[in-house]
């Protein structure tokens, strides 16, 4: 009798903790729907408006009118999907050989290679664009200005001022990412499925066409469509290049409809111009799962106990090395150079002993004559708040998703996964619209605080996936064992899984402070006169044409970020690294 | 069929030079099936890749059917596709993004020779049929078994027919019971089809159960290249016999040209020319030589306490402690002594080995 009160007993309470991790799921779908979902219905709902934000009036189709009767929106749809082709293609041609490269090769000083991409993830792609131009720009440009001088010519030499000039820089700024999305598929593939094809008697070039392409052949696809999602999204550089040169795309539209130079914003337009954009992202991800999800069929078929084997590159080091090494020039090297150069000078010059004999450090000692402390301050909130949130909100998801079994743990990976097709521009615009037209709810238009948000919003992708990866290598016997030596479910997650997966939440913290501090379209676009952030400050000196000034700040973006991941991932690498979960 | 003569291999690690083969000499005749034994790291898979030509050998010569294959002082290296092999992988290496029929008739469309194209699904078929998968043509290679895989990858190994088959530890990814049925198999089929096979195993059970010949290798050496019974009956060195089978080792020191001093007494066993009086020598015997019975009295030499017993169905495994010298003696049948017991303990004097 006493026995089954207990058990009675026993049974309600497993009854109350199913029942309150499913209410904690429910609450925690709901807001991801909604912190995804509002800023998207956002950009449907203006996009059936005219006038100003919060001005009601009747549901019309009078945008989508304009814009597509207009032959204008054609050209720049065709403008988008050409700058886009290019980035791919660019990206393409110097990833792929990366990859194999650094993977498969005997290829020396493969640390150090590696350690340089991550640093060309840390320049942003802005400043990148910015210090490009300095250097090819027909009229101020370094190489322009030399050949001017050296062979007297009247026209310029090179121009960045068109697609393919556009394509080039945002395609170079790519290549780490995809780099690394290729990498991971390459290394799960087995070796010894090439082998076997040599051992059948089938020559390499036969091998390389009807194995290798095939079974990577998911993967390379999947990160074509990824970057071609992401080339129709960017922002960056169609701004810097394409608005001098009047080569618009889709997201430079979108942006100056909702900032324009002078009059009114019109958000009904940019709603018009989003729907295109945002169905294509859209569909752009389903192919991309797709191609992820087939791509995984092949690898789960991998054995295990092999070797993969180096290929000798034998004289062919040396081309291979100065092929890496006119890619790091232009991701890395040559942008930096030539932002530390702009930065020592009154004006733009070449190097000549006249420019040297002005060398000084006159525009870092004077920046805060221009800018405040207010955009630093607001630039350490963003680089705090965002991880913070984002890895919060991400172990939360990644927990349930992979550790539990509430019904609609796959439904939340989805909502989790969607910013990722949704171009962050069209997000932040979203929110923007909402922050204006419903004030009285949402009352953080114009602070730090909606950029915040913004910023959380796009990351909390890349953080389920990180988070996601580090949960699955948690073994699940290692939580269970802890439930059976008798530790209650909260002790478990903060004694024994939390511990093991620091490492890789640290890591993936860093990243998302970083990608937090170097981010400039969505804090553009949300942006006023109270919350500039440093990246925002340096755009504005662009505007300006304070060119020694951006180069001087740009110069000191880079250094702190350098430093700041360096720092982190040493002091990390002393005292907790002995995990390894990371990355 | 094959031969190899004197083969090196040396990798360039950070810790500098790692010789992973110091000198191979092997020779393998035609139909023959030679198993590489020994345990990891100890240079196996790298003669297997050798012979493959999946890894380019640094000085020897190697020769298949006769063929100079590699011989980097002729700068002589026939790449992998131009020698007439199959080779089955541990990883079975099944191309995920074909079904079975595409799988096994790929060296056959793209392969060295070519076949006329009416004949390729019946040599295909043929070739399921000898690995019993006859009926599975149009399953994806990626809804296969463990199992399943492996006869694939074997089939697909085989079909074009080649001289010389090579296998590295194909069995070592099969549960237990499935991998005794599959060697069984192997067996058979190699032998019906009269291949000349080269095997990779770390497992001495399935070196000595399918190998002609057996050659043990440590350290990028071959110890002892012999067959099956003799590497199990006449261990070359100390390593072999640690490496194959069960041993009991005692230390002892040499008294004379046929008597060893050792904790179980002054042994009569023959010592190799070599060695002089004093020296110090291991003494080998294996658990099933050695004769327990329960102690009646009748004068036996040694007497031991049994410490362990470990019953096995058809044999029990027992520790006896002799003089403070603990031996592992193999019984087979029932076995009436039990923990705690003193016996008997007969040690054949022609059933020892001696080491130095």
């Amino acid at each position: 009798m006493k026995a089954e009160a207990d058990l009675g007993v026993i049974g309600r309470v497993v009854d109350v903790k199913a029942h309150g991790l499913g209410l904690f799921s429910s609450g925690l779908l709901a807001l991801l729907i909604l912190m995804v979902g509002v800023p998207l219905v956002m950009v449907v709902l203006m996009s059936l408006r005219t006038g100003f934000p919060g001005e009601g009036g009747a549901l019309t189709l009078a945008n989508f009118v304009a814009v597509y009767s207009s032959p204008g929106t054609y050209k720049v749809l065709l403008n988008t999907v050409l700058f886009a082709l290019g980035t791919v293609l660019v990206t393409l041609v110097f990833a792929v050989p990366l990859v194999w490269l650094l993977n498969r090769t005997d290829l020396p000083l493969k640390g150090t290679i590696y350690v340089l991409m991550t640093v060309g993830i840390l320049v942003p792609v802005f400043l990148r664009t910015i210090a490009w131009i300095l250097l090819l720009s027909p009229r101020i440009g370094l190489v322009n200005q030399w050949a001017r001088q050296l062979f007297g010519m009247d026209h310029p030499l090179i121009s960045l001022y068109n697609i393919p000039g556009m394509a080039f820089i945002q395609g170079v700024s790519f290549v780490p990412s995809a780099f690394f999305m290729l990498a991971a598929a390459y290394r799960t593939m087995d070796p010894s499925l090439e082998e076997a094809a040599y051992t059948s008697g089938v020559s390499k070039f036969q091998t390389f066409l009807r194995i290798n392409i095939p079974i990577t052949w998911p993967a390379i696809a999947g990160v074509m469509v990824y970057l071609f999602m992401s080339a129709i999204a960017v922002f960056e550089v169609p701004a810097i290049i394409g608005f001098p040169a009047r080569i618009l795309v889709l997201s430079a539209l979108i942006f100056t409809s909702t900032n324009p130079p002078t009059g009114l914003p019109d958000y009904g337009l940019a709603g018009a111009y989003g729907a295109v954009m945002l169905i294509a992202g859209l569909a752009l991800a389903y192919f991309y799962v797709r191609l992820v999800q087939h791509g995984k069929k092949y690898t789960v078929i991998t054995g295990r106990g092999y070797r993969p084997r180096q290929i000798s590159l034998g004289r062919w080091k040396w081309p291979a090395l100065a092929f890496v090494l006119l890619y790091l020039s232009m991701e890395v090297f040559i942008p930096f150079l030539v932002l530390v150069w702009a930065s020592l000078l009154p004006y733009l010059q070449l190097p000549t002993a006249e420019a040297f004999s002005q060398i000084s450090f006159n525009n870092y000692e004077t920046i805060f004559d221009f800018v405040d402390a207010q955009p630093f301050i607001n630039t350490a909130i963003l680089m705090l708040a965002v991880p913070t949130g984002t890895m919060f909100l991400s172990v939360l998801v990644s927990w349930i998703v992979v550790r539990t079994q509430v019904r609609f743990r796959g439904s939340l990976d989805t909502i989790a996964f969607l910013p990722h097709a949704i171009p962050s521009i069209l997000l932040a615009v979203g929110l923007g619209y909402l922050g204006l037209a419903y004030r009285n709810f949402f009352p953080v238009y114009g602070t730090i605080a909606i950029i915040a948000i913004a910023h959380t919003i796009t990351w909390i992708a890349y953080g389920t996936r990180t988070t996601n990866g580090v949960m699955i290598q948690v073994h699940r016997e290692l939580e269970e064992a802890g439930k059976v030596a008798g530790a209650s479910t909260l002790r478990v997650l903060g004694r024994i899984v939390l511990p093991l997966v620091a490492s890789g939440i640290f890591n993936s913290w860093i990243w998302i402070s970083m990608l937090s501090y170097r981010e400039v379209t969505m804090a553009l676009t949300l942006g006023t006169r109270k919350n500039l952030v440093i990246s925002t400050i340096v755009w504005q000196f662009w505007g300006n044409g304070w060119v020694p000034q951006v180069a001087a700040l740009g110069v000191l973006l880079v250094l702190f970020a350098v430093l700041v991941v360096g720092i982190l991932k040493i002091g990390f690498s002393r005292f907790g690294g002995e995990f390894g979960s990371g990355n | 069929m094959i031969t190899i003569r004197g083969l090196r291999k040396w990798f360039d690690s950070r810790r500098g030079r790692v010789e992973a083969l110091r000198g191979i000499d092997l020779e393998v005749a035609e139909k023959e099936f030679c198993v590489l034994l020994g345990p990891s790291g100890c240079g196996k898979t790298t003669t297997l890749r050798c012979v493959a030509g999946l890894e380019k050998p640094d000085a020897g010569e190697l020769e298949i059917a006769g063929v100079l294959a590699s011989s980097p002082a002729r700068r002589i290296h026939i790449p992998t596709e131009k020698r007439d092999i199959g080779m089955v992988f541990q990883s079975y290496a099944i191309w995920p993004h074909m079904n079975v029929f595409n799988n096994v008739a790929f060296p056959l469309i793209k392969g060295r020779k070519k076949i006329p194209k009416d004949q390729i699904s019946h040599k295909v078929r043929n070739a399921l049929k000898l690995v019993q998968l006859d009926g599975l043509e149009d399953r994806p290679a990626t809804d296969l078994s463990g199992g399943q895989q492996q006869r694939v990858a074997m089939a697909r190994a085989m079909v074009t027919e080649p001289k010389l088959l090579l296998m590295d530890e194909p069995l070592s990814n099969l549960d237990a019971r499935l991998r005794e049925q599959m060697r069984v198999e192997l067996r058979k089929i190699t032998k019906a089809v009269g291949v000349t096979t080269l095997y990779v195993t770390h497992d001495q059970a399935e070196a000595l159960s399918l190998g002609d010949k057996v050659c043990v290798m440590h350290d990028g050496e071959i110890l002892q290249m012999a067959p099956p019974h003799e590497v199990y009956a006449r261990p070359a060195n100390l390593f072999v016999a640690q490496f194959v089978g069960e041993m009991n080792f005692v230390k002892g020191k040499v008294a004379g040209s046929a008597q060893v001093e050792c904790p179980l007494g002054t042994l009569p066993v023959q010592v190799p020319s070599s060695l002089s009086a004093g020296s110090s020598v291991t003494l080998a015997i294996r658990p099933e030589h050695i004769k327990l019975s329960a102690k009646d009295g009748s004068g036996a030499s040694l007497v031991g306490a049994v410490s362990s017993k470990n019953y096995l169905g058809d044999a029990a495994l027992l520790e006896v402690v002799v003089n403070g010298v603990t031996l592992m003696a193999k019984l087979v049948g029932d076995v009436e002594l039990t923990v705690g017991d003193e016996a008997a303990v007969e040690l054949p004097v022609h059933r020892w080995h001696v080491f130095p």
